[in-house]
Order: structure tokens, then sequence, then C-alpha cells
């Protein structure tokens, strides 16, 4: 029994985290309609960026958030006014390609700049240490702190999306670009703010999950594709979905965990052969495909 | 016979453009006779097979529009059913590449069916999840050699075997290979001008139009994805024969596939000419990058940079290739 919930904590866990994650991803889907394949590596970036300060100032790599967010928003606006801008003047095509390109230029950056070597943190306040939930189940407290964080950054972005006047005009333009440029609202740099707060949200899940995750310059597909999967699940475009199904999705990266419990609860021998935390996530890859073709809008999609 | 005839007719195209491929192709036939580096064979081959993956790719990704980043798994499909048929029970290449074929063509009527219910950005993402899932349970299913893949060892053969592809000297595989490429060329010279083909663009311009006029879309979709698997499962047996070890990562891992879409992207999607002349430009440059700059100490990556932005360049400048440039400034010469 232990065993099942301590899977399930953690996939409520680490399901927080990949909710920020995805966040980015269908902010700019929802505004501009087209597809960031470079979005694991934006947290590739956030996570050297957690790293590099909590390594370089020497304060915990939980404070390292806004540095995160702030390096996040920048190459985002970047990334809009310097490419994609004038990406999507081409066809979809090439848009999907251009973004591909973008992944590849940033991974391979990093790789020149940063090596192929893993790096993980050692030091700081929480790591090491762990609470026990009783049962059996012990929860690393980086992981908590980490979902916590990632919990409040996601309220503060849905805040900022739905309770301020800028969070209004981006949202119109998601609706209609055409409409909201007659009624005044700047949707060119709408699109450069959804970039910003993409990247933003995105590389302060990087900063998060690097307290528990080592980080190397080809960690970003894995996500990328996670981030797709969430954002499937939940409906391209629709922030409250990106939330429910980044918990359903890290309960599928759970499933190994709870595949030992069956084993061992059901006892039957020719499951403990098969090779489950190798496919760990060969699932989230089968649940998009299947969530697509089965519900194409998703659980909460609102944009077809 | 017909359709025999429109393979080999290639009267639409100008006289200059004729001119210049033949011109090409004799290059191609004479080129081993000539003294070379083993370097540039090794690329020479690579482009060969690079242009035929990209063939297939322009067939639904090209005339039919339909962004597919997951042709690797075919790739996978055809090197495996080779790989394991040769070493198990000795089964030449050419028994078991038609075999491979038939294979990837049914795995690629099973996924197709619900893969063509998706449109645009979906369908190029499923299309990368189906190729990572089936990806990963080669690299953990014993049968096929889990991730450490199947070696073909040279030593069991006698060299030349032609039954097995099993050559000491790439000069062999340069023909085989050079041999599946014009096929390849009057396939889909043939194609692009059949039933299927004008129903394939006309999808690509317009679904709705295309299925008022009474196409079955989703069935045209599925076909030519099965063409396009058939010339991408054949060059994927021909990998087996030739790296002669084969791993998950590499046969059918997602750089692959967007090397492929890629290619066809960069060179002109949606022409005769645009893959060939994308992997004419890639691949050279690819690998001469990467011996030159990747060899140096701690340049690791830099080729993929200079790479990456060529890539972005195109697509933001000129997203209709290299083909697309050569056609505008025709088109302004006309004028």
């Amino acid at each position: 029994m232990d065993i099942l919930i301590g899977s399930l904590v953690a996939g409520v866990l680490i399901g927080m985290i990949l909710a920020l994650v995805a966040l980015g991803l269908t902010i700019i889907f929802g505004v501009m309609d087209i597809v960031n394949f470079a979005h694991g590596e934006f947290l590739m970036i956030g996570m050297y960026t957690g790293l590099l300060t909590a390594q370089a100032t020497g304060i915990d790599p939980l404070l390292t958030l806004p540095v995160a967010a702030m390096v996040g928003f920048l190459l985002g606006v970047i990334c809009y006014y310097g490419f994609i801008k004038y990406l999507v003047r081409g066809p979809m095509v090439a848009q999907l390609l251009g973004t591909f390109g973008l992944m590849l230029f940033l991974r391979n950056l990093a790789l020149l700049i940063f090596g192929s070597e893993d790096q993980a943190l050692h030091r700081g306040i929480l790591i090491g240490k762990s609470f026990d939930l009783g049962m059996g189940v012990i929860v690393p407290a980086t992981k908590l702190a980490a979902a916590l964080l990632s919990v409040i950054a996601f309220l503060a972005i849905w805040l900022l999306m739905n309770r301020t006047k800028t969070g209004k005009a981006l949202t119109a333009t998601a609706l209609n670009a055409r409409g909201a440029r007659y009624m005044g609202i700047p949707t060119d740099r709408m699109n450069a703010l959804a970039w910003g707060i993409g990247g933003a949200s995105v590389t302060m899940a990087g900063a998060l999950l690097v307290n528990f995750w080592s980080v190397n310059p080809f960690v970003g597909i894995l996500f990328t594709m996670i981030a797709f999967a969430i954002v499937a699940l939940g409906g391209f475009g629709s922030v409250p979905g990106a939330f429910f199904a980044g918990l359903v999705v890290g309960m599928i990266m759970e499933i190994p965990g709870i595949w030992d419990f069956l084993t061992y609860a059901l006892n039957w021998d020719w499951m403990a052969n098969v090779p489950m935390t190798s496919l760990k996530y060969t699932f989230v890859y089968l649940a998009y495909f299947i969530i697509m073709v089965l519900r194409p809008r998703g659980l909460f999609g609102w944009k077809r | 016979m017909e359709t025999l005839k429109s393979a080999f007719d290639f009267s639409d195209f100008p006289r200059l453009d004729i001119s210049i491929a033949g011109i090409i192709a004799i290059f191609l036939l004479v080129f081993p006779l000539f003294s070379h580096s083993a370097f540039a064979m090794a690329t020479m081959i690579q482009f060969l097979m690079f242009s035929v993956y990209g063939m297939g790719w322009n067939t639904i990704g090209g005339y039919g529009g339909q962004v597919d980043l997951g042709k690797a798994q075919y790739v996978g499909i055809g090197a495996y059913t080779t790989a394991v048929l040769l070493i198990r029970w000795n089964i030449p290449f050419w028994f078991s590449m038609p075999l491979g074929v038939c294979l990837a063509m049914a795995w690629s009527f099973i996924i197709g069916y619900p893969l063509f219910r998706l449109k645009g950005h979906y369908f190029a993402i499923a299309t990368i999840a189906t190729s990572l899932v089936l990806m990963d349970l080669f690299s953990v299913w014993e049968f096929v050699g889990a991730a450490r893949g199947l070696e073909i060892s040279p030593i069991k053969y006698h060299y030349p075997d032609f039954w097995r592809l099993i050559f000491k000297k790439d000069i062999y595989y340069y023909y085989v290979i050079l041999g599946f490429f014009f096929v390849g060329i009057l396939y889909v010279n043939g194609f692009r001008r059949s039933r299927l083909g004008f129903q394939l663009r006309s999808i690509r311009d317009n679904e709705e139009m295309a299925s008022s006029l009474g196409i079955n879309v989703h069935w045209a979709k599925i076909k030519t994805y099965a063409i396009a698997t058939a010339f991408v499962s054949v060059v994927g047996s021909f990998h087996a024969c030739y790296i002669k070890n084969i791993e998950p990562q590499d046969t059918m891992g997602l750089d692959l596939s967007i090397l492929i879409a890629l290619m066809a992207m960069l060179g002109g999607a949606g022409s005769l000419w645009g893959p060939i002349i994308g992997a004419a430009v890639l691949i050279p440059l690819k690998s001469y990058l990467k011996a030159w700059l990747g060899g140096a100490a701690g340049l690791a990556g830099i080729d993929l940079v200079i790479y990456a932005v060529i890539i972005m360049l195109i697509s933001a400048l000129e997203p209709r290739g290299i083909w697309g440039i050569v056609e505008k400034v025709r088109r302004r010469r006309w004028q």
C-alpha cells in the first residue's frame, strides 16, 4: 500500500510542476496558434539559470525563481521579435520547422557552452531532507517545496491573465486577433507578451525542477513531449485545463510505481519481468496519441 | 503501360531543367570511377539515401501538405526486418526488403487511420508521438536486441554478396542506392501526374473543396502515407545492410524524422527536384561541418548550431525552399 500512496503523491507533486511547464505552451498556442517545439529548450535554459545562479551567488536554489523568470521573459520576447514574428507570415510547414530550428539552435548552443555532462545541485537548505507522511510514505522536501512554489506561480499567472487589463487584452487577441486590432489593442505587442509570459513560466518551472532533476543540454525534448501531452489533454489554449491535465500526466508518469504495487499485491511473476521503468515516458506519448484521436479538443478546450 | 510511360515523361519541365538533371544523372553514374576519398563516397551514399527518404516524405508532406514528423519509425521497421531476418534465418536482402515494406505499410495503415483524423499541428505532433512509442518499445524488446540494437557481423559472408548486400567496398552500395534513387525519381514523376497526385494537391490547397468534389480525403491521405512509408522502409533496409549496426536511437529517433522532413522542406516541398536539392545542400554541409568543426576540441555542437541557423533563416525568409527561390527568379525573368 505504501508503494501505491507513495507513487500517487509523487505523481501529484511532479504533476504540479509539469502543469507550470505546460502553461507557457498553452498560452503561446492560445494567443498565436503556433506550436513551439523549442519549449523544452526554454525549460532547459531555466534549469541552467537556476543551477548557475545558485552556484554563483550561493543563495538557495529555490530563491532563484525571479532570476529565472526574468531570463525566461527576455528569452521569449527576444525570440518573438527576432524570429517568430517573421515565421508566422509563412505557411504552417515553415512554422513547425522554424521552431524546430530554434530548438536545435538553443540545444546545441547550450551544448557548446555547458558541455554534455549531467549537472545537478548539491547544496541547498532543503536538499537531502524529507518529510515522513506516515505509512512509510516519504516525500523529499525539495519536491514538495518546488510543487508548492509552482502552484503559486501558476496562480499568479492565472490572475495576471484573468484579473488585469493586460490579461484581458491577451485573451481578446487569442479569441480574434483582427477584432482585437480594430479595438486598438496592439496585437503585435500582445504576441510578444504571450511569448514573454510563456517563456517566464517555463523557465520558472525549470528552476524548480533543477532542485531534484539533473540537467544536460538534451533534457528538453522529453519535456516538450510531456508538455504537448498535457496541453492536448487539457485542451489547446486552456489555462485551467493545463493544471488538471498536468496532474493527470504526473500520474501517468507514475504508472511504473503503480505497476510495482500491482505486481506486489497480485503476486504474478510475469508482471515483474516487464521493464516498466524504461517505458515510463512511453505512456505519456501514448496518452497524447489516444487523447488527440478520441477527443481532439481536450478536456477543457475551447479552440478547434 | 500508360503509367510506366508517364513515369518517363519529363516533357512538362523546361528544357534547361532536363539538361541539368541529365548532366547530374551522368555525373552520379560516373562519380565512383574518378578517384575519390572514402569520406566523399560515404557522403554521396548518405546524400542518395536522404534523397530517397525526402522523395518519400515529399509525396505526403509536399504534395499532400501533411507534415509528417514520424518517418523514422518506418526506417526502423525496414532496418529491423532486414537485420533480424538476416541474422536469425539468413534470409537475403532482396526477400527481406519487400517483407519490410509490407510490414511498414501494414503499420502505416493501422496508425494512419486514426492519425489522419487530425490536422495541421496536431497531426505533426501525433506522428512524433507514435514514432517515439515505437522507438521505446524497440528499446525494451529483447528479441531485437533491446537498447543495444543489432549488429550484422560481415565476417560470416563472402564478399561481395549481392543477395545479402554485404560488400567490403562502398562502390557496390553506391550503385545499389543509386538504382533506388532513379527508380524513386521515376515513381514520383509518375505519381505527381497520377489521379492520386492531383487529388492530393487539391487536398493540400483546400480540403473542404476537395471533399465536395467527391474525393475521399481520408483514404487518399492514407494511401499516400503508405506510399511514403514504402520509400522510407526500402532505404531503411538498405541502411541495415550498409551501416551493419542498428540501434533504436539512430534508426528510429526523432532527429532522423526531422532531418527527413527538413531536407524536403529546404529544397522545396511539393516539387520533384526539391528533396534532392535539399539533400544535396544539407548532407555535405552536415558531414563537412562536422568533420571540420566538430572534431576541434571544445566545439562539439557548433556544426548543429550553424545548421539550425540555416533552418531558421530558410523557414522565416523563404518558406518554399530553394526551389521556391528558383521559381521566383524565373517568374521575374518571364515578365
